[in-house]
């Protein structure tokens, strides 16, 4: 590969099964021009557009926010919108895009989430209101609560930690990182009535003691958030979960109260 | 595509965006049972996640401290001081925002609704920031007199939008996630359902309803640098229009001062709502100029035609000349990591610069869809300029035009836009449906038209490829029906956009599968583009005056006695709409016009 700039061409070899036609994947290049500030994203688009309308994937905000269009990039899981295509050029100039591994193929780039979902709403990802009924003002946080669960909060749920997890791999029982990621940020909400019930919950055999701390998920996630660390929280609070179920009580006695 | 049934639900709901989530979440939770929401990406995908600033009440929570100044620092509101802040003056702003095309009973509504929709969100577990206190924290704004934007650091549209979709999951709302809406159906001005293909399988179902409702989000994607998702396609107003359904004020399309340069991808107003400037090529804060007083905190209209004119007079930046500085370097480190941490990664991923150390380059980026599908305050969509009902169809978010926006939105009014009437829309779709509305008959069968439409896509060989059309548009559009507009420059893009929609008429599509097509819904919400610019083009040639976004370089004054008016646009066969008008409303004691000055 030249390093002028301009004219360099490219190789981006796509990973292709449309189950319908095809027995097997099967790997295709496709050559495409390296402009400056070209991304992943936009070189698949390239291809779409002007080479083979069949390329399939999914995609949206093109900013890192909507979690569309995490795929495995060179072997790694990462979003495909904010990766740059020139720093995952091999020295022959190829870049080598698969699906998320460990889940079921749609289309070419395209997974079956189904297993991932179920996860996401066995953790009953939405608050449960404390039971003091505050209707015309906030309930109070203080900063630091809400420092404490800003790991888990900008979650986009693009999966890219999930199909990283060894776990996953080999057990789709297993809630996974990204569901448990979930399951901290209501745990830890000083809001959320029923974190006992939770930890109850993910304490059994598919919930936190499955993680194998292999910290896949951690080098996967394209939001920089570390779901091993909000796991072995969890695991930690499952195992004095009367004494959080006390605190938290506790703490709502003053929810609608100022932070001194 | 075979496998084909009719679907049946007591409502049907397009789009899971804030608009979509809380007309479900509501219906559902005032006891309509069967509540399903169609969307053509996952819910949790949808654009409203992307907003990043803020999301507007009159909470008074915060103020500036006294004696700081426009731009000093804030401070929470010690109990029982004084408020600094009002739902009137809310009312106020964004009044004058909309260059008084915005309907002031709907505008108030929506403040007042304000209040309540975001002490809900929170409620529902939103993580906001924080005041010390522990009350919502705000920050300024453009064009807002007082800081009232709640915000979680930049992140605000993903909080909102996830907990907004936990909460439809939480009251048992069935979502039907990828599939795409085709057509609505509308015999007699009575709404009967949609048709709607399943992404995965290709399948073309007729799915009937006693209500639907689109919240199907802007219409950014008709320009060439956009900060709009890939999604934005305006299918709904798209489709509304061409089942005869009006659509109103089109030609107002907002530009946001500051999308990354080339990108188009948004640094969230909140930079400047920090403290943040903006510097031309000599590195002036030439905002002087144009709004001495709220400097960049001007409105959004205002500084994005200010940046044009430096650039166009020569005083951009970087290699064309095209390109604006964003200087955030002063907020220093620590702020820029606890406010605007996202924008930062932004910055550092798209354009290599951080902005702790180095000036952003940006420039105007087509952003937010003024116009749309026309409702009543209760989201009922009207049929005519006389205000008459397409009955059971329902529209919110920014796929409607209330209008609380009028010519110009305010920065953070339109997740609580999408978050207000999307809640109404939830409570009159319930009553209707709860006062005994039926299904109605269908004639003929709707799904069969689309099915044709479909293979007749997938049928054409040779022609051109679609892309290549679509980029013409957005090249046109942004070049002649842009930031500034005059009659030559209208006119070719009417004659452009009129060839093109010819020319894809022949159009192929490459993918022929029926499984996950994504090249045929690419070419489907292509034709949207083409079928919705029209209205965007001929409203913007026909008002001849300058009003909020809508700026004639040959009409450049506002025109209060001929254009104080809604522009309605209805599809007329071949020939491209037929533009009728209705009257702004105005409540001449409290708000009559006055000079736009910032
Ligand atoms: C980058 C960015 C930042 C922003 N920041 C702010 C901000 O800080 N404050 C603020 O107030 N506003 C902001 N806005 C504007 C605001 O985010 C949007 O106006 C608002 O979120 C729109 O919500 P919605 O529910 O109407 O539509 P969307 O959230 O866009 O949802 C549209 C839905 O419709 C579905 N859909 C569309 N077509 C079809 C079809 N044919 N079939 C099936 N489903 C379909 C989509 O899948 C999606 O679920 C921002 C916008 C952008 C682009």
């Amino acid at each position: 590969m030249s390093d002028n700039g301009k004219h360099t061409n490219v190789i981006v070899r796509i990973q292709r099964f449309n189950p319908d036609n095809d027995q097997k994947p099967r790997m295709q290049d496709f050559q495409i021009e390296l402009k400056p500030g070209t991304t992943i994203l936009d070189a698949l688009q390239e291809i779409k557009t002007h080479q083979d309308g069949s390329v399939t994937y999914r995609k949206s905000c093109r900013h890192a926010i909507c979690g569309s269009c995490a795929m495995n990039v060179n072997g790694k899981n990462e979003l495909v919108c904010k990766t740059p295509l020139r720093e995952r050029l091999d020295k022959n100039g190829v870049c080598t895009v698969r699906p998320l591994p460990y889940l079921p193929i749609i289309k070419d780039l395209v997974v079956d989430r189904t297993a991932f979902w179920e996860q996401y709403l066995r953790v009953k990802p939405w608050l449960a209101p404390p039971p003091t009924v505050q209707t015309d003002r906030e309930y109070r946080v203080s900063q630091e609560e809400v420092a404490a669960i800003r790991n888990a909060e900008t979650c986009i749920m693009c999966g890219a930690c999930y199909s990283a997890c060894q776990v996953i791999a080999l057990n789709k029982k297993y809630i996974g990182p990204h569901a448990l990621l979930k399951a901290f940020l209501r745990v830890l909400d000083p809001r959320d009535a029923i974190p006992g019930e939770r930890l109850a919950d993910l304490d059994g055999s598919d919930g936190v003691y499955r993680c194998h701390t292999i910290f896949n998920c951690i080098d996967a996630c394209p939001k920089g958030l570390n779901p091993t660390e909000a796991i072995e929280t969890l695991r930690k609070l499952a195992q004095r979960r009367l004494k959080v179920e006390e605190e938290r009580l506790e703490r709502q006695k003053t929810i609608t109260e100022p932070i001194a | 595509m075979s496998n084909t049934t009719t679907i049946i639900h007591d409502v049907i709901i397009v789009g899971a965006g804030l608009a979509g989530s809380w007309a479900a979440m509501v219906a559902a939770q005032q006891g309509v049972k069967d509540v399903a929401v169609l969307s053509k990406i996952h819910p949790l995908r949808s654009h409203s996640g992307a907003a990043q600033g803020g999301i507007a009440a009159a909470l008074n929570n915060v103020r500036p401290v006294a004696g700081t100044g426009p731009r000093g620092p804030l401070e929470q509101v010690p109990p029982g001081a004084e408020p600094a802040d009002s739902i009137d003056l809310h009312v106020f702003d964004t009044i004058k925002g909309s260059d008084w095309l915005g309907d002031q009973t709907a505008i108030e509504i929506m403040c007042r609704d304000a209040v309540d929709v975001v002490y809900e969100y929170e409620r529902l577990g939103c993580v906001f920031s924080r005041t010390q206190d522990g009350r919502i924290a705000q920050r300024r704004f453009g064009g807002h007199s007082a800081p009232r934007a709640n915000f979680a650091a930049d992140w605000t549209g993903h909080v909102l939008l996830h907990t907004a979709h936990e909460q439809a999951l939480r009251h048992g709302v069935k979502f039907y996630s990828e599939w795409y809406c085709l057509d609505l159906i509308i015999e007699d001005t009575i709404c009967r359902g949609v048709v709607a293909l399943d992404v995965l399988t290709g399948a073309i179902h007729t799915m009937r309803a006693k209500a639907v409702l689109f919240g199907t989000g802007g219409y950014g994607r008709a320009f060439k640098i956009t900060s709009n998702a890939f999604a934005n396609t305006g299918d709904g107003v798209a489709i509304a229009y061409n089942a005869g359904v009006p659509l109103m004020d089109m030609e107002f399309v907002q530009f946001h001062p500051t999308g990354l340069y080339k990108h188009g991808i948004l640094m969230s107003e909140a930079c400047r709502g920090e403290g943040g400037y903006l510097l031309n090529a000599q590195q002036e804060r030439f905002m002087e100029k144009y709004a001495p007083d709220k400097m960049e905190l001007a409105p959004r209209d205002l500084v994005s035609r200010s940046e044009q004119r430096e650039i166009d007079e020569g005083r951009g930046v970087e290699a064309d000349g095209q390109g604006i500085w964003l200087d955030l370097r002063h907020l220093g480190r620590e702020k820029i990591l606890a406010r605007l941490p996202q924008v930062r990664e932004l910055a550092i991923d798209f354009v290599g610069v951080d902005p702790i150390d180095d000036l952003v380059p940006i420039q105007p980026t087509a952003h937010y869809s003024m116009g749309g599908i026309p409702t009543d305050v209760d989201c009922q969509v009207i049929a005519d300029a006389s205000g008459a009902p397409v009955v059971g169809f329902y529209a919110a978010g920014e796929a409607a035009c209330v209008s609380v926006h009028g010519a110009n939105r305010l920065g953070t009014n339109s997740l609580l836009e999408a978050s207000v009437f999307g809640r109404r829309a939830g409570f009159a779709i319930a009553e209707f449906v709860k006062g005994g509305a039926k299904l109605q008959p269908l004639g003929g069968d709707p799904a069969a038209r689309q099915r044709q439409r479909v293979r007749e896509m997938l049928g054409r060989e040779g022609g051109e490829l679609v892309e290549d059309i679509a980029q013409e548009l957005k090249t046109t559009m942004t070049n002649n029906c842009g930031i500034f507009r005059d009659e030559a420059r209208l006119r070719q893009a009417w004659e452009d956009v009129r060839a093109l929609q010819a020319r894809f008429r022949t159009a192929r599509v490459m993918d022929k599968s029926s499984r996950f097509n994504t090249d045929l819904l690419a070419a489907i919400e292509a034709e949207h583009l083409l079928t919705f610019s029209e209205v965007i083009v001929a409203g913007a040639l026909t008002r001849t005056e300058s009003r909020g976004a809508h700026s004639r370089t040959d009409f450049p004054k506002r025109d209060d006695k001929n254009w104080l008016k809604h522009t309605v646009a209805h599809k007329n066969g071949a020939d491209g709409p037929q533009l009728s008008y209705k009257d702004v409303d105005i409540d001449w004691q409290k708000y009559p016009p006055q000079e736009r000055k910032y």
